[in-house]
């Protein structure tokens, strides 16, 4: 099977998602026309060459309902001849827009794909879409609970303190910041501008740089009051009888930030970049998607990222780098127990603890993350891994050539 | 102009134009059964035929106004189509009635209850008589099934999700004025004919009104389906359900999927939705099960059906000896029926305290009912140190420590004081009533009533026949419960008679399953989802570890060593050893912090063997189960349990065995004997004697007979 290459990858900055965010004012599709547009100005290819884009976005509703993807590569000047799809596997569909532009052109059946991911959640608030996951029936036949409690539960059964949590977020701030003082993110950023081109957000806005353990262990676990007062925590009790308590150890410090955001990656096969005089930056080696249990729901990057590793061949210690999306902190921490993985080869520019997780789009914006530092370090190999609702993962490992 | 039938008939009133459907069904009661639903459908079709109908009163020719589904019916039907196309053909009916055109009243005379409340909630509007005696309500998840002719669609639009889901789930049915303060029904009238004239009222007042969900711009009550707040709500109040019922209530479950996904359809559909759903559960073993216990069987024993009559008049003076939490309480039950009560201690500290328990509820009850009828109940009590005070007394119940020697001492003092005819009943939880009676001057006078804790809530009565007990005791002593209002069952004499032996299997298997090894929190949860009302670690911290090793000491006369298990011993060395002793000593299996239980201890599984080669939430769930059906299996072998009846309301009642089994003869039923004895016969062999089936169960299997007929 031939592979697919990764020729550019190109983020917004993050504006916080709330109204008072630099990209409020922003509409998703203008959003997401922001790195859809800089693909070709910044790689010189004939967008009348794309031939899909292929958009992650979660909460598709209202104004960013009805096929987001088609009007934002329409409003980015792409010729109406590109057809556009918009994904929602939750959390992972800024990656599953990835993996599935790549397997499009693995097949052979595409030749350029732009894939990415869009998320206002100023604008569209998470949930606004619904759903059948918190219906009555579906709490009774399957079992469902909020995500925060999820996360709480696997601190509880897998032994993640609320120290440790707390620890891995400073860290976390502190490498996002580091990270944005010394320019790391500045080859994938593209400024959001207003109608008349003034910029609207030229950096990441969501960092918390002054963050330290003791700040962050005045605030309160977000999800207790629901779990105990409102009795949520007794509903994992259909799977893990044996958790008599959780322990509430996830607050707004150590949780990913509510933030607005959009990604865009070109894909394209050896020959096609070749026909066009583009040199690839990497390969995509391999995926893998998996369902998990979904009550403890946020464990799926553990299997998804064995899947990938065991599909290309390689172990845990083969791969350079590690994205692993901080939905919560003990995310990252039950992938780096499981897999054995160090934690300085895992979210070295920080994550989106400090930086926010646009729900749709982080995948994308991940992936473009980690490809920039390998080339900043001169290492090979990177994998990008987020947990999904519902109780899913996905992963995608990349290699530069 | 009038229709005849024996259902429900209708009379015009030619002045007012306004039609009177008079629900009238046979024998004085308004059922709710296939033909009552056909009847509803012609006469509404015949009112719609009227020239100039003006509205409709909804009445009752009799003292309730409709008490719901025929039970009888629908305690038999299994035939899942059949009963859809039932359900449906009623639901159709309320629908006729409730989109007749003109408006519609229900006059709520009496007790509308089920499928009665049902039809007058398809009514527009609702007046009630003002009286407590006036019950309202949906008390169908208690019997193991939704709502099925609107009330699940109903309600939520009439006053709300969150309101209609808390009475729903409950099964709880509201006095008229409670009802009426929470929106059940619009106005409320001192007597049964104004309640009709109100009803004629507002019809005058409203020509052409329609039900308000069939109107355009129709709102619902906040918050609106499907709104984020709705959400909210959705989640936490399924939380909050699953949190008390750990998924062993598939009714209550189903309502609040009725009610959500109802409120998503076309009203119409909405009802179909909601008849597919009561079908399902209708015809499962669970809702005929608790059909059979919590109507059938409770029904026959409140009336006593069955049981001995005694020609002797009722008691007058009640005497409670001991005035303890359980003392006091009797003394409070026994004076808000009538009867004059002393409460005797033989320590004024105790008495005060007995006293003051007594004064709490009597400020609960001035509350409710105004201080006059609490001062009236409190001036029937008197609170007595002096032995003279007995003097007289018809009936006594003693309440004192279980020590044998003592209740003779007891005995001896009080009976020559008693009237002649009186009644001694020992309240003891425990020791054999025929050895009490020894003590006794008059032992076909003396008699077991057990009460249980607390006895201002709990609603059974266990009678205990000692050897001598006569026929016309038991007769007086079920008349006096009938009037004190518990359910009474009726068994023989023995070390722990009927509900102690069940209730010490459990709570002791609970420790021997920590003995064994097993996850205590794993043990807690297996016996929620078992359905059992409180788990067996927790209701051990309740009754003190100190109870739990005297009652295994005290039953070594009477059961050997039976008792004698490794957790029996884990019990005794958490007392002696670790001082644990239960939730009063601060600590047992759980740690307390002021009194508030905190969790289970972590030093349970050092005094555990362990790990054991089978465990697991099922396996916990049916041995808890199961170590409590073959108990009450071999009451039932000894003779001492009577009836079948009183097997299941004396657990459930008594003890909270699973409710939603029907009790334990009705969960070996649902399994069938054959299997149930093999799977016996293995835990007997892996687990301890205590599980092997007593004869009768394999006499039963082997003749392929079970405890209940089906249908």
């Amino acid at each position: 099977m031939p592979d697919a290459y990764i020729y550019d990858a190109v983020r917004t900055p993050r504006g916080r998602g709330r109204k008072d965010g630099s990209l409020y004012t922003v509409r998703p599709v203008e959003l997401l026309a922001a790195p859809l547009a800089a693909i070709p100005q910044r790689t010189g290819l004939d967008p009348a060459l794309i031939e899909d884009v292929v958009v992650g976005c979660v909460t598709q509703t209202g104004e960013q309902g009805a096929c987001v993807a088609r009007f934002g590569l329409l409003a980015a000047g792409y010729p109406e001849h590109v057809p556009g799809v918009t994904h929602n596997r939750f959390c992972g569909s800024g990656l599953e827009a990835i993996n599935h532009g790549a397997a499009m052109v693995a097949a052979g059946f595409q030749r350029w794909v732009v894939a990415g991911g869009v998320e206002s959640m100023s604008r569209v608030p998470m949930g606004a879409d619904g759903g059948a996951w918190w219906d009555t029936a579906t709490q009774w036949s399957v079992g469902a609970v909020p995500q925060g409690i999820s996360a709480d539960l696997i601190a509880t059964l897998h032994g993640f303190s609320r120290g440790d949590v707390d620890g891995f977020a400073v860290e976390s701030q502190q490498r996002a910041a580091r990270a944005q003082a010394t320019g790391a993110f500045q080859r994938g950023l593209v400024t959001v501008r207003d109608p008349s081109g003034l910029p609207l957000l030229e950096q990441d806005e969501y960092l918390r740089p002054d963050t330290t353990v003791e700040t962050l262990g005045k605030l309160k676990p977000a999800f207790e009051l629901m779990g105990t007062r409102f009795g949520l925590d007794a509903l994992v009790r259909r799977r893990y009888p044996q958790v008599e308590r959780i322990q509430h150890v996830h607050t707004a410090g150590n949780s990913s930030g509510i933030v607005d955001g959009a990604a865009a990656v070109l894909l394209g096969s050896l020959e096609a970049g070749q026909a066009a005089g583009l040199h690839p930056r990497a390969r995509i080696r391999s995926i893998g998607v998996v369902g998990s249990e979904p009550l403890i729901m946020l464990t799926g990057p553990v299997e998804a990222s064995r899947k990938a590793l065991a599909a290309a061949g390689m172990t845990p210690a083969d791969i350079d780098l590690y994205e692993v999306n901080e939905a919560f902190a003990v995310v990252p921490l039950y992938l780096m127990q499981q897999l054995g993985v160090p934690h300085d080869k895992i979210n070295v520019l920080g994550g989106a603890i400090a930086l926010g997780h646009p729900l749709g789009a982080t995948g994308a914006m991940l992936l473009g993350t980690v490809l920039d530092h390998l080339e900043d370090r001169g290492l090979a190999t990177g994998l990008v891994t987020l947990c999904i609702g519902g109780g899913m993962g996905i992963a995608t490992i990349i290699e530069r050539v | 102009m009038s229709t005849q039938d024996p259902y429900v008939r209708f009379e015009i009133c030619e002045q007012t134009r306004i039609g009177t459907l008079w629900l009238d069904g046979a024998g004085g009661v308004n059922k709710i059964d296939h033909a009552f639903g056909q009847a509803l459908l012609d006469r509404v079709g015949e009112l719609a035929e009227i020239e100039g109908l003006a509205g409709v009163v909804v009445a009752s020719a009799h003292r309730d106004w409709c008490v719901g589904a025929d039970l009888d019916y629908l305690y038999r039907e299994r035939d899942h189509e059949r009963l859809l196309g039932v359900v449906l053909a009623l639901t159709r009916a309320y629908r006729a009635l409730e989109t007749l055109g003109v408006p519609v009243v229900a006059a709520l005379t009496g007790s509308a209850l089920g499928g009665g409340f049902e039809l007058a909630l398809a009514c527009h509007h609702r007046v009630a008589l003002d009286s407590g005696r006036v019950k309202l309500g949906l008390p169908e998840v208690s019997l193991g099934v939704i709502p099925g002719a609107g009330g699940t669609q109903r309600l939520p639009r009439l006053i709300g999700f969150q309101a209609a889901l808390e009475l729903i789930s409950q099964g709880r049915v509201l006095p008229a004025p409670v009802a009426q303060a929470k929106g059940l029904v619009d106005a409320l009238e001192p007597t049964a004919e104004a309640v009709m004239e109100a009803a004629k009222a507002w019809i005058v007042a409203h020509p052409g009104h329609k039900a308000a969900w069939d109107r355009r711009g129709f709102t619902w009550p906040a918050p609106a389906p499907d709104s984020q707040d709705a959400r909210n709500l959705f989640m936490a109040g399924s939380a909050m359900l699953y949190k008390k019922t750990a998924g062993a209530y598939p009714a209550a479950e189903a309502a609040f999927t009725a009610a959500q996904e109802g409120a998503r359809l076309d009203f119409d559909r909405a009802l179909e939705l909601e008849a597919r759903l009561f079908v399902k559960l209708a015809a499962s073993d669970g809702a005929k099960d608790m059909i059979r216990t919590f109507f059938f069987h409770k029904n026959a024993a409140d009336k006593l059906e069955g049981l001995p009559h005694s020609e002797q008049p009722d008691f007058v003076k009640v005497a409670v000896l001991g005035a303890g939490m359980m003392g006091a309480g009797l003394a409070w039950i026994c004076a808000r029926a009538g009867y004059q009560v002393v409460l005797k201690d033989i320590a004024q500290p105790a008495l005060d305290r007995g006293m003051a328990h007594i004064g709490k509820q009597a400020a609960k009850l001035a509350r409710k009912q105004g201080p006059e009828q609490a001062d009236a109940v409190l001036a029937r009590i008197r609170p007595a140190l002096e032995l003279e005070a007995l003097r007289g007394a018809d009936l006594v119940i003693e309440a004192v420590f279980e020590d044998i020697g003592l209740k003779h001492r007891v005995i001896r003092e009080v009976e020559p004081l008693m009237a002649p005819d009186g009644v001694f009943a020992s309240n003891t939880s425990a020791l054999p009533i025929t050895d009490l009676a020894a003590g006794s001057g008059r032992p076909a006078q003396f008699v077991g009533l057990h009460f249980f804790s607390p006895v201002e809530v709990m609603p059974l009565l266990e009678v205990i026949e000692g050897r001598d007990t006569s026929s016309a005791t038991v007769g007086r002593c079920l008349a006096f419960g009938q009037r004190i209002r518990k359910t009474p069952i009726v068994v023989g004499d023995g070390f722990g008679f009927y509900t102690t032996r069940v209730f010490t299997a459990y709570v002791l298997e609970g420790a021997q399953l920590v003995a064994e090894g097993h996850d205590p929190a794993i043990i807690e949860w297996a016996a929620r989802v078992a359905g059992m009302a409180v788990p067996p670690l927790q209701v051990f911290d309740e009754i003190t570890l100190v109870l739990g090793k005297h009652v295994v000491a005290g039953s070594k006369p009477y059961l050997g060593d039976r008792l004698a298990l490794p957790g029996a011993d884990l019990v005794a060395r958490m007392v002696d050893e670790l001082g644990r002793t239960g939730r009063a000593g601060g600590a047992g299996f759980y740690d307390y912090t002021d009194g508030r239980r905190v969790g289970l201890w972590p030093g349970l599984a050092d005094l555990a063997d362990g790990p054991p080669t089978e465990t697991g939430v099922q396996y916990l769930a049916y041995r808890l189960l199961a170590v409590q059906a073959a108990e009450a299996a071999r009451v039932l072998d000894e003779g001492i349990l009577k009836r079948a009846r009183d097997a299941e309301l004396g657990a459930v009642l008594g003890l909270g065995f699973a409710p939603p089994s029907g009790g334990p003869l009705a969960w070996m039923d649902r399994q069938g004997l054959v299997a149930l004895v093999g799977r016996l016969d293995y835990l007997a062999g892996s687990c301890g004697d205590r599980y092997a089936p007593a004869p009768i169960l394999v006499d039963m299997a082997a003749r392929g007979e079970r405890f209940f007929p089906v249908g």
